[in-house]
């Protein structure tokens, strides 16, 4: 390094542009790596999917093969004083998918099986053991998978969590910082322009963590990888008794159902809203919230008694394949990415732990995840 | 010349802004729907009394202009729809209501929002115990109920709802222990001097400060209530001077009516995605509009105190403005018409607004509350979340209200922060250092209010829901 470069500020070992789940895990293990570490975000930090999801730790809704991953990443969430330094609220509970019809029950099977062949303690139950588990299901049920390894987290508490851990391992985060480009830097490394900065923020290396966002950073690093964005909608009810205990969720995946320790319960699935993400805003399509609404009332008659209390949407990022995108973008091992996991929330962190492990040397499994799988870098795109 | 467009207009808020807009769109020949909450037309201030009050309250100007309001709203084509709340819209303007017949969606329309104020409340120590109401609450309790909060009430606060609800309490036989205004008497003393521009008002503002200075009550200028401890046969309440905390005074009341002057309601037009600033004098936000009520988004007009508090004489004029522009802006008046018709308006406009502007900083005399606030009081009620985890929240980095609310349940509640915005704004604000701007709003989510569920979900089957294609394995 020139003694130049020193003197300036925005220096830094690796700058990571994403500050949700995935990019902050990233960072943190970084930091405690050893590495000097910026993380910047184009809003506050935690603002986008990864704090206004709905807090599912599932093995149900995960995609089969990255279980072995929300197994472990539950068990974070689980004991997050260990790593992240403070107890966000995970809750460990059993989560009970549903089946109400025969094509359903025919699902559900199938789906419990590429599970369990998975590792998931995932079995199939019949309805009077499913109401034995869970009393406030709706008895007319054919059939449900019982899994005795879900839970569920406030999601929007994560996010103050991390900022602390954050603070303390030394990474300097920038936030309300939308990334304008990312070029390659005279003499090597990244220049990452951020619109409300003169000097760009200059990384040794680079970490890409920003979800629904990465289509168009992935871009000017050559990749054209189309990647789609969905908007769930979430709904969440004012406070009731006790309804349920467990997470609950239809053969389908299109449910989530939760009741949390203050007594709202919240309705997800993946039911979608219309928005964009570059202009901004989104809205919800009433007759998806009908509909939603009418599939947790179904699954639990008694929330007949809720009102509903608010409705929002948060976006998920999803490759053609909808498996993740983890690992390193370029020979040199400068340039990395890690998004579009499914169920991101459950795995997010030890995803993120996994290629902190990699850029810090380590070799980890992440051959299924390889960002490279769907283009080769255009020519031109890279170089600046 | 003019191929006048006359598709539907819908009016949200009958009280004297909207529903003299109403009126004056039909005239103009648009099909007017005009929507409320009540049961019927009158907003706040014109609100209709119930027969008890009509009883109990002795005549006002509040029961006949309103009842003149009704009578003209009556004998119009607006077609009405009462008890009906819009808890969601879509930025094309289509209207999601809750009404006696259960949910129901209005197609896109021209929208005049004139959905009025919402007062502000900024908190002191114990204020969540029983017996404490806003101002507001407690003028309609008696206007509209013919009840008074307590046979002894303290008025607290700041603007002029101060002196109209300890008018109010005299009125109904009750008994007031004392005035605490957050403003300076010299700020009152140069809006008196102003008040010649308002003969209206002024006869008003005479007649309440006559009253209450023959009933000998104190008034307390530059203080707040810094404590309210519940006892036996009501409250004992701490009055502090601003200026000087170690002065105070103690009294006790069967009840406090305690609020810090009005805000424009903006959910609705936040929600609709409209420009809005803020206003550094009132202490609020507001859309940005033209003097007709225009705003950033074309088919979306807002008018009344809905666009910024200057009162009902001013309500009722921009009610008339926005009605003649929009008649103007689809084609149905030439822009000379709109200048004939809205000459005299809008001279009058600028006349009441300067006295109106003048208000503005006496309602907005607690700014100075939320930055003091003692770290166990309670400053969101619906998540019980006090300023001491609000302060910790800030110095871990919430630097704006919506990362403030995810980091601590503040105004994640049923009331969707009306309580607590300001108050948690104030305390930002004062702790970072950054502008009301920078602090931002609580983001404004659909419902509006809570929805029963069933409301939502109806009568269904199983098979009526369209499950949408699996998820992949």
């Amino acid at each position: 390094m020139t003694p130049a470069l020193q003197s300036r500020a925005d220096v830094f070992d690796i700058v990571i542009v994403g500050a949700g789940v995935m990019g902050a895990t990233t960072a943190l293990f970084l930091a405690r790596g050893g590495q000097k570490v910026a993380l910047i975000d184009r809003q506050d930090m935690f603002r986008a999917a990864s704090g206004v999801n709905a807090g599912t730790l599932t093995l149900h809704m995960t995609r089969a093969q990255l279980i072995p991953h929300a197994i472990r990443g539950r068990e974070m969430w689980l004991n997050s004083t260990a790593w992240l330094g403070e107890d966000v609220g995970a809750l460990a509970t059993p989560g009970l998918s549903m089946a109400f019809t025969e094509a359903e029950e025919e699902l559900l099977r199938q789906r419990a099986r590429v599970r369990q062949d998975m590792g998931a303690p995932i079995e199939v139950v019949s309805p009077q053991e499913a109401v034995r588990i869970e009393p406030g299901v709706n008895p007319t049920l054919r059939a449900a998978a019982y899994c005795a390894l879900d839970g569920h987290i406030p999601a929007y508490r994560v996010g103050g969590a991390y900022a602390r851990a954050l603070r303390q391992a030394g990474v300097t985060i920038i936030e309300n910082s939308p990334v304008e480009t990312i070029t390659h830097a005279t003499g090597g490394g990244y220049d990452v322009r951020v619109s409300n900065r003169a000097q760009p923020v200059h990384g040794h290396r680079i970490v890409l963590s920003a979800g629904a966002w990465l289509e168009k950073m992935l871009g000017w690093l050559g990749y054209n990888i189309p990647i789609r964005c969905l908007i769930n909608q979430l709904v969440v009810t004012e406070t009731l008794p006790p309804v349920m205990g467990s997470v609950l969720s239809i053969a389908n995946g299109l449910l989530s159902l939760k009741q949390f320790a203050n007594g709202s319960v919240l309705i997800g699935g993946g039911w979608q809203g219309e928005g964009n993400i570059h202009q901004g805003g989104t809205r919800v399509i009433p007759e998806n919230l009908r509909g939603n609404v009418r599939l947790a009332q179904y699954v639990v008659p008694r929330l007949d008694e809720a009102q509903v209390l608010r409705v929002w949407l948060g976006l998920e990022s999803e490759t053609p394949d909808a498996m993740p995108l983890i690992g390193a973008l370029t020979p040199d091992d400068d340039a990395f990415v890690v998004g579009c996991v499914h169920s991101g929330f459950t795995s997010g962190p030890y995803m993120g732990r996994l290629l902190a492990e990699r850029i810090l040397g380590g070799n980890p499994d992440l051959s299924a995840f390889d960002p490279t799988r769907f283009s080769t870098p255009t020519a031109t795109g890279p170089k600046s | 010349m003019f191929s006048p467009d006359f598709s539907p207009v819908t009016v949200i808020g009958g009280g004297i802004a909207g529903t003299t807009s109403a009126i004056a769109l039909a005239r103009h020949g648009f099909p007017v729907t005009l929507i409320d909450e009540q049961p019927a037309a009158g907003g706040q201030i014109f609100r209709a009394p119930s027969p008890y009050a009509r009883k109990t309250v002795p005549p006002n100007h509040e029961f006949s202009g309103g009842d003149a309001l009704r009578q003209k709203l009556a004998a119009s084509p607006v077609n009405v729809r009462f008890s009906t709340r819009v808890w969601g819209l879509s930025p094309a303007l289509t209207l999601d209501l809750i009404g006696p017949d259960g949910i129901d969606q209005l197609p896109p329309s021209t929208v005049v929002v004139a959905n009025g104020a919402t007062e502000r409340f900024l908190p002191f120590q114990g204020w969540t115990t029983p017996r404490i109401t806003g101002l507001a609450g407690a003028s309609i309790l008696m206007r509209d109920g013919g009840t008074l909060p307590g046979q002894t009430v303290v008025v607290a606060g700041s603007g002029p709802l101060l002196f109209s609800v300890a008018h109010q309490v005299l009125e109904l036989g009750g008994k007031v222990a004392a005035i605490v205004d957050a403003g300076h008497r010299s700020d009152w003393l140069r809006l008196g001097a102003m008040l010649s521009l308002d003969p209206a008002r002024l006869t008003q503002a005479t007649s309440w400060m006559l009253r209450l200075r023959k009933a000998g009550i104190p008034i307390h200028h530059r203080a707040h209530i810094s404590t309210a401890q519940e006892t036996e046969t009501g409250l004992l309440l701490t009055v502090s001077d601003m200026d000087h905390p170690e002065r105070r005074h103690v009294y006790a009341a069967e009840a406090t009516a305690c609020g810090y002057g009005l805000k424009p309601t903006t959910l609705i037009t936040r929600t609709a995605g409209v420009q809005h600033r803020h206003d550094p004098i009132g202490g609020y936000l507001e859309p940005v509009t033209d003097v007709a009520g225009r705003t950033s988004h074309p088919d979306l007009y807002v008018t009344g105190d809905a666009a910024g508090i200057r009162g009902m004489a001013v309500a009722r004029l921009r009610g008339l403005i926005t009605a003649h522009a929009i008649a103007q802006d689809r084609g149905g008046i030439s822009a000379q018409t709109y200048e004939t018709l809205t000459r005299a308006p809008l001279r009058q406009l600028r006349r009441l607004e300067a006295v109106s502007r003048r208000m503005l900083p006496l309602m907005n005399a607690g700014s100075a509350i939320p930055a003091h606030l003692q770290d166990e009081t309670i400053v969101c009620r619906c998540e019980r979340v006090k300023a001491v985890t609000l302060r910790s929240a800030i110095e871990a980095g919430a630097e704006d209200l919506n990362q403030l609310k995810a980091w601590t349940r503040c105004g994640m509640g049923p009331c969707q922060g009306r309580m607590c915005e300001d108050s948690a704004r104030g305390l930002l604000t004062a702790a970072c250092g950054n502008t009301p701007e920078e602090a931002g709003s609580f983001t404004a989510r659909m419902p509006f209010f809570p929805l029963p569920l069933t409301a939502v979900t109806g009568t269904f089957a199983y098979s009526d829901i369209p499950l949408p294609k699996a998820a992949p394995l």
